[in-house]
């Protein structure tokens, strides 16, 4: 059975000023996942989350959020998701819970949300100070605090660490985690270093000029890691070891240094081949291991084409 | 998957839309330029006629029609306009400085309603100028009687049928700048480019008042209304049905605020 997805593109391309912007985006988020949205900045990941809030003019393509349309049920869907986009919408002449009010009026939820989505974010002791007297991670956790507000299936967080140290970055991770193991909750993160939210998705979509270059689960971006690693061979004679071994002229990546010889993942009757042929042909191996890149590598290898 | 897929009517969003413009009114300078706006002229008249009513009101001259044609002389022509420019630029600004557009989108209440509820915070905002303005008015011409008996205030009774249509007709008459103004302060994220349009728009309109169709320029819409009030004797006189240009301001009003509506529907959140 196919996953059930709480919100899936369809062909989405937007323009913006002429300038093509995404370029057929199919998403594809299931139920109860951490998605991390990832791409360097200016890559349409933004712009891929409005449209998925219906904040921007209808595009070529459609958008589904649980399972119907967004623009035939725009008020009905929007209702059930909480987002954060950019930087938090906060007026500065409010308090942090007349802020959080603000939001809830306009919800039409009970007044007890309030209290309960200051208190999830940490805010409870802060509530009755200006808003605009607040620091960047206290507002960054404020403007979660409104995402958090209608208790919604799916949770649209763009860049949400932004701005915050690490200790904030940790505490963020971890209230994540816990919203989606303990209630189920469906978040799509987006961000531009693998390294935050690595430790965190189920599910990674990466996006580079407007394409989306990967999606999948984050064991399939790791066996993609595994499947890149290389083997890397430490003789005396590095360019002499490649003559020995013609199958690879192709394959094997240009020589590091007179002494280290890379080649690509080899089976292992293959690498006992390779080892036995050097040896019998008078050639030391002082080392033989695999390396595998980090999935910063597998990151910079898809969204850089030139790269690799 | 299943979810109730009705939307909040109409009237619900609208509601809890107010609701919430209405606490976003706490601690900012629109709730109390409404409220000063309507005494800062009572109180100018005030002391004008308090220290030279006895130049004034020389002659026997009726001291309510004096008061009253004074003080809405100064209100009308220039402090509403400058009043309705700077309070729509400021109720708007709130939520341009918040960058708060693209947070109210995302909610499950519509555009239209959004936009809607602002207008209306607006619109009862002028109501509330409009009322201390006339109540302060009245309280003052009070006052100078008891302070000034030589004046007559006491004398003759407050013409408050008079006061009331030129109440209702002045507001009228003015909706036509504020839908302009709310609908530029909209599109606009700075607060400068409102206010320099409206001062614009205000200062070319003053010297075209003599033009016969001046009646069709929003800013124009008080002073018009001023210049049907009518002394009859010890009477004061303000017909109760709308002029042409009050019409016409109301015909504004509509067409800013569909214009509005439509570019708001195209905007970026």
């Amino acid at each position: 059975m196919p996953e059930t997805l709480v919100a899936a593109t369809r062909g989405l391309s937007f323009s913006l000023g002429g300038r093509r912007v995404l370029h057929d985006v199919g998403l594809a988020v299931p139920e109860a996942a951490i998605y991390g949205f990832l791409g360097p900045n200016g890559a349409g990941k933004t712009t891929t989350l409005r449209l998925l809030l219906g904040l921007l003019p209808p595009p070529a393509g459609t958008v589904h959020l649980f399972g119907h349309e967004l623009r035939h049920h725009r008020a009905a869907l929007l209702g059930r998701v909480g987002a954060l986009i950019e930087n938090p919408s906060i007026y500065a002449h409010l308090t942090g819970l007349e802020n959080v009010e603000a939001t809830r009026l306009l919800h039409g939820l009970p007044r007890a949300r309030t209290a309960a989505v200051l208190a999830t974010v940490g805010l409870t002791t802060d509530a009755n100070r200006l808003a605009g007297h607040y620091s960047l991670g206290m507002r960054q956790r404020l403007g979660l605090a409104l995402a958090l507000l209608p208790d919604p299936a799916l949770l649209i967080l763009d860049e949400p660490t932004n701005g915050l140290d690490t200790g904030g970055i940790t505490e963020m991770r971890a209230l994540l985690q816990h919203l989606r193991r303990d209630y189920g909750k469906t978040i799509i993160i987006s961000s531009h270093l693998i390294s935050e939210i690595e430790r965190v998705a189920t599910h990674v979509g990466i996006i580079e000029r407007g394409r989306l270059c990967f999606q999948g689960s984050i064991e399939a971006l790791q066996r993609m890691q595994e499947t890149s690693a290389r083997l890397v061979l430490h003789t005396a004679d590095a360019a002499a070891c490649r003559r020995l071994l013609p199958e690879f002229t192709e394959t094997a990546l240009p020589i590091p240094d007179a002494e280290t010889l890379v080649l690509p993942r080899l089976s292992r009757q293959q690498v006992a081949s390779v080892v036995e042929r050097l040896v019998a042909a008078g050639q030391p191996i002082y080392q033989l291991h695999y390396q595998q890149p980090s999935l910063e590598d597998i990151f910079l290898q898809l969204t850089t084409p030139f790269a690799a | 998957m299943s979810l109730p897929l009705a939307s909040p009517s109409f009237a619900r969003q609208l509601s809890r839309c107010l609701a919430a413009d209405y606490l976003k009114l706490r601690r900012t300078p629109a709730l109390w330029l409404a409220v000063a706006g309507g005494a800062l002229p009572v109180l100018l008249e005030f002391c004008i006629f308090f220290f030279r009513g006895n130049v004034i009101l020389r002659h026997h001259a009726p001291p309510w029609f004096r008061y009253l044609s004074a003080s809405w002389e100064v209100a009308a022509v220039l402090l509403l306009p400058l009043f309705i420019v700077l309070l729509a630029g400021l109720l708007v600004s709130v939520e341009h400085r918040a960058t708060a557009w693209k947070h109210l989108y995302a909610l499950p209440v519509g555009r239209a309603t959004i936009y809607t509820s602002k207008f209306l915070v607006l619109v009862q905002l002028l109501v509330l100028a409009h009322v201390a303005y006339v109540g302060l008015l009245i309280v003052s011409g009070y006052l100078l009687g008891l302070l000034h008996p030589e004046f007559g205030f006491q004398h003759q009774a407050v013409p408050l049928g008079a006061i009331a249509h030129l109440t209702a007709r002045t507001f009228v008459a003015s909706l036509g700048m504020l839908g302009c103004q709310y609908v530029l302060s909209m599109q606009s994220r700075s607060f400068v480019l409102p206010i320099g349009v409206g001062l614009a728009c205000l200062t070319t309109t003053l010297p075209l008042l003599r033009w016969e169709h001046v009646g069709w320029l929003p800013f124009a819409g008080p002073l018009l209304t001023l210049q049907s009030m009518r002394e009859a004797g010890a009477e004061l006189i303000v017909p109760a049905q709308l002029a042409a240009h009050e019409i016409g301001s109301l015909l504004w009003c509509a067409a800013a605020f569909l214009a509005g509506l439509l570019l708001r529907h195209r905007n970026v959140g």
